[in-house]
């Protein structure tokens, strides 16, 4: 365990817990539910998560900062609810184009949102609330109560959502789930890599310091609001590809999905702490959950929701318990290391003097 | 968040002229019995339409046909069209109906999407002599509710349902789950009772019904549930939805996952959302009537009763413009409760030989 602990740091442990709470559930449910990795049930279960994903890896880049974007459930019914519009009426458009547009309209919301917070000066929380509800409403107006249809969308796009890349074993990794992953990876390389996602680290561990060390602190929280705009766009068109009918309730409560999800995978919520893999494994919990439950038949409509909170309160709890408890230990090893090392130095000196 | 769509009724002035032009000088009579009332028009009532929530499709159609029929009646006051977000339906009705005598409303009609949970509003809205004449969705206990404009008989719904189930599954039968609204929704409810008092009539002995979830009336919802119906009963072969939303979101998840040989969809649906899934065999029978219909009688009734021309008793006839002659009768389909019923109908079956024609 000490060497462990001189090795690791106690965030990355909670990764480690994570994986392991999640194996943990799959194993209870596939002991629940009959067929649970069969191979059609497992590519539904994929497939769902792809949207949550890509919406949650914008929201990692923004809650690092200590802030929150509420509003992107509206931001992907409007990108969804706009593009499928758009397509009923050109049905030429190419679907890179539909791409493209979709992540326009999740950018250009994205940016009003950064102006707000960033150069507002308005607490992010209140912010996105407002547009969270300003943008659904947009919807509401722009929509006139009509819904988008499938039947009036142009044909390849009943194709995307069992569009296949690979499949190993009757297990297809499925065109949406790639798009997701691969987000996820841009996503972790910017972390990891870039000066800018190392700059939102220093940002949210201590706004102060990042801007009296010169760090262009109002321009990283803007970006960080546009990309998670940019992503919400992109989840709008696979919202529009995956659900085909799209009325102007769509996405309503994603929101706190995922704000759930990327908490739960160890994003703090108050900034400078967190990952990637992390929140990857928020998502993939939280979705397992709900999807799970859904199929868990001996268990009612009506407790599902409650188990499901209550789950996410033990996840977040037994995190930041076991995760308080290797800070100390790690903190107490530490600190017998550099006893014993200042003990050394003092020995070295001493023999040093007596010679 | 509560959105309050307001449709001012474009071109008031005209429609009036329009519907003068059109009705000859109809005069108000009084109610003798056996003689149906007509409608004055002209007359200045303040109505507000209130679905369960804004968004969808059938509501927009009730609104037109409400529209409609605000147009020939020449009433000079535009109708609301209000509404909440459907995950906020039932406390957003609340809200609206409390907020009704505030503003001076003359009459609420009413899709209930709140159970029971709305009869203290509703019944403090007719202390303040505003009537509440519910359509679509009733009031359970009738308690805070004027009279229901019922778009076709509830048994009905029921033994409609059974009947395409039994149509699409063949007469060795097979098993069916059936995916509703919300479990406050009181015409599902009355629907799916309905149809599983017709299931225990022995043609239909072969139906087996897994299992009842509800998707809220969210497509997202809806599509999720429709997926775990699938992985939870691997035998199953059909969804039945008896909700517009349900059944769209059903008939996508199956063509999403190419399962449509083997799972069909059925239940109450727009043809408008539902002709490509009739046409590709997703759903090959699905029923409904005319919301726009609905609303237009609903709004005749309610403006009626509002200028007194009817008092809302049974026994009661009246005329409803190009729909006809009705009548109100106590509602059979709530015999425990003292209720009243205005029912229009017909029941049309969709399937691929109409749905194009009907989807216009």
């Amino acid at each position: 365990m000490t060497v462990l602990l001189r090795r690791i740091r106690p965030e990355q442990f909670r990764e480690f817990i994570l994986l392991a709470v999640t194996i943990g559930l799959l194993l209870f449910f596939a002991a629940q539910i009959p067929n649970y990795f069969d191979p059609r049930s497992v590519n539904r279960l994929t497939t769902g998560l792809a949207i949550t994903l890509v919406v949650a890896v914008g929201q990692v880049l923004v809650v690092l900062t200590r802030n929150i974007d509420l509003s992107v459930s509206s931001i992907v019914g409007l990108a969804a609810y706009m593009t499928g519009t758009l397509l009923t009426r050109d049905t030429t458009l190419s679907p890179f184009a539909a791409v493209l547009i979709a992540m326009a309209i999740g950018l250009t919301l994205g940016v009003v949102n950064g102006l707000i917070v960033a150069y507002g000066g308005v607490p992010a929380i209140i912010a996105t609330l407002g547009t969270l509800a300003l943008y659904r409403v947009i919807l509401v107006e722009f929509s006139g109560a009509k819904t988008v249809t499938t039947a009036d969308l142009p044909d390849w796009l009943n194709d995307v959502p069992s569009a296949t890349i690979v499949t190993i074993a009757e297990y297809d990794l499925r065109l949406m789930v790639g798009v997701a992953l691969v987000v996820v990876v841009l996503g972790l390389l910017i972390l990891r890599y870039l000066p800018f996602g190392r700059r939102l680290y220093a940002i949210g561990s201590n706004p102060e310091a990042a801007r009296n060390a010169g760090l262009p602190v109002k321009r990283d929280v803007f970006t960080a609001f546009v990309i998670s705009g940019a992503l919400s766009g992109l989840a709008g068109f696979m919202f529009l590809v995956r659900f085909g009918n799209i009325t102007v309730t769509a996405a309503q409560g994603l929101e706190l999905q995922v704000v759930a999800a990327v908490v739960v995978g160890g994003v703090a919520i108050f900034g400078g702490s967190g990952s990637m893999i992390g929140a990857l494994l928020g998502v993939l919990l939280i979705e397992i959950l709900q999807q799970s439950l859904l199929r868990w038949a001996g268990i009612s409509e009506f407790v599902k929701d409650a188990i499901l909170g209550l789950l996410i309160l033990v996840a977040v709890t037994a995190d930041t318990i076991i995760l308080g408890r290797l800070r100390e230990m790690w903190a107490r090893v530490r600190r017998r290391d550099r006893a014993a090392r200042q003990a050394l130095t003092a020995d070295e000196g001493g023999l040093a003097h007596g010679a | 968040m509560n959105v309050k769509t307001r449709r001012w009724m474009t071109g008031v002035a005209c429609a009036g002229l329009l519907a003068a032009n059109m009705v000859p000088a109809v005069l108000a009579q009084t109610p003798v019995s056996g003689e149906a009332v007509t409608a004055e028009p002209g007359q200045e009532v303040k109505m507000m339409l209130l679905p369960k929530f804004l968004g969808i499709l059938p509501f927009d159609q009730a609104n037109q046909g409400a529209e409609e029929a605000a147009a020939e009646l020449g009433n000079p006051t535009p109708l609301d069209f209000v509404g909440p977000t459907a995950e906020n339906s039932v406390a957003g009705q609340i809200e609206f109906v409390t907020n009704a005598p505030a503003g001076e409303y003359d009459v609420i009609m009413l899709s209930n999407n709140s159970g029971d949970q709305i009869v203290p509003a509703a019944v403090a809205a007719q202390e303040a002599g505003i009537p509440v004449v519910t359509w679509d969705s009733p009031i359970p206990t009738g308690e805070g509710e004027s009279l229901f404009v019922a778009q076709v008989d509830f048994d009905e719904t029921g033994q409609v349902m059974a009947e395409m189930a039994r149509s699409i599954l063949g007469e060795d039968g097979g098993q069916f789950a059936i995916l509703s609204a919300s479990p406050d929704a009181a015409n599902q409810n009355a629907w799916i009772a309905a149809m599983e008092t017709a299931l225990e009539d022995p043609a239909f002995e072969n139906l087996e019904l897994l299992e009842i979830v509800y998707g809220d009336d969210q497509s997202e919802k809806s599509y999720e549930q429709a997926l775990a119906l699938i992985s939870k009963h691997p035998d199953m072969e059909l969804i039945m939805a008896p909700t517009s939303v349900g059944i769209v979101a059903a008939a996508q998840a199956l063509q999403n996952e190419g399962l449509c040989e083997e799972i069909k969809v059925s239940g109450l649906g727009v043809p408008a959302e539902m002709l490509e899934y009739t046409q590709n065999g997703c759903a090959p029978e699905f029923a409904l009537w005319s919301f726009v219909d609905l609303g237009y009688l609903t709004y005749y009734v309610s403006y009626l009763l509002a200028t007194g021309a009817i008092e809302g008793v049974e026994g009661e006839r009246f005329v409803a413009g190009r729909l006809g002659e009705y009548e109100i009768t106590k509602d059979p389909t709530r015999p425990d409760v003292d209720a009243l019923r205005v029912l229009m109908g017909p029941f049309t079956v969709y399937n691929i030989d109409n749905v194009e024609e009907a989807a216009g």
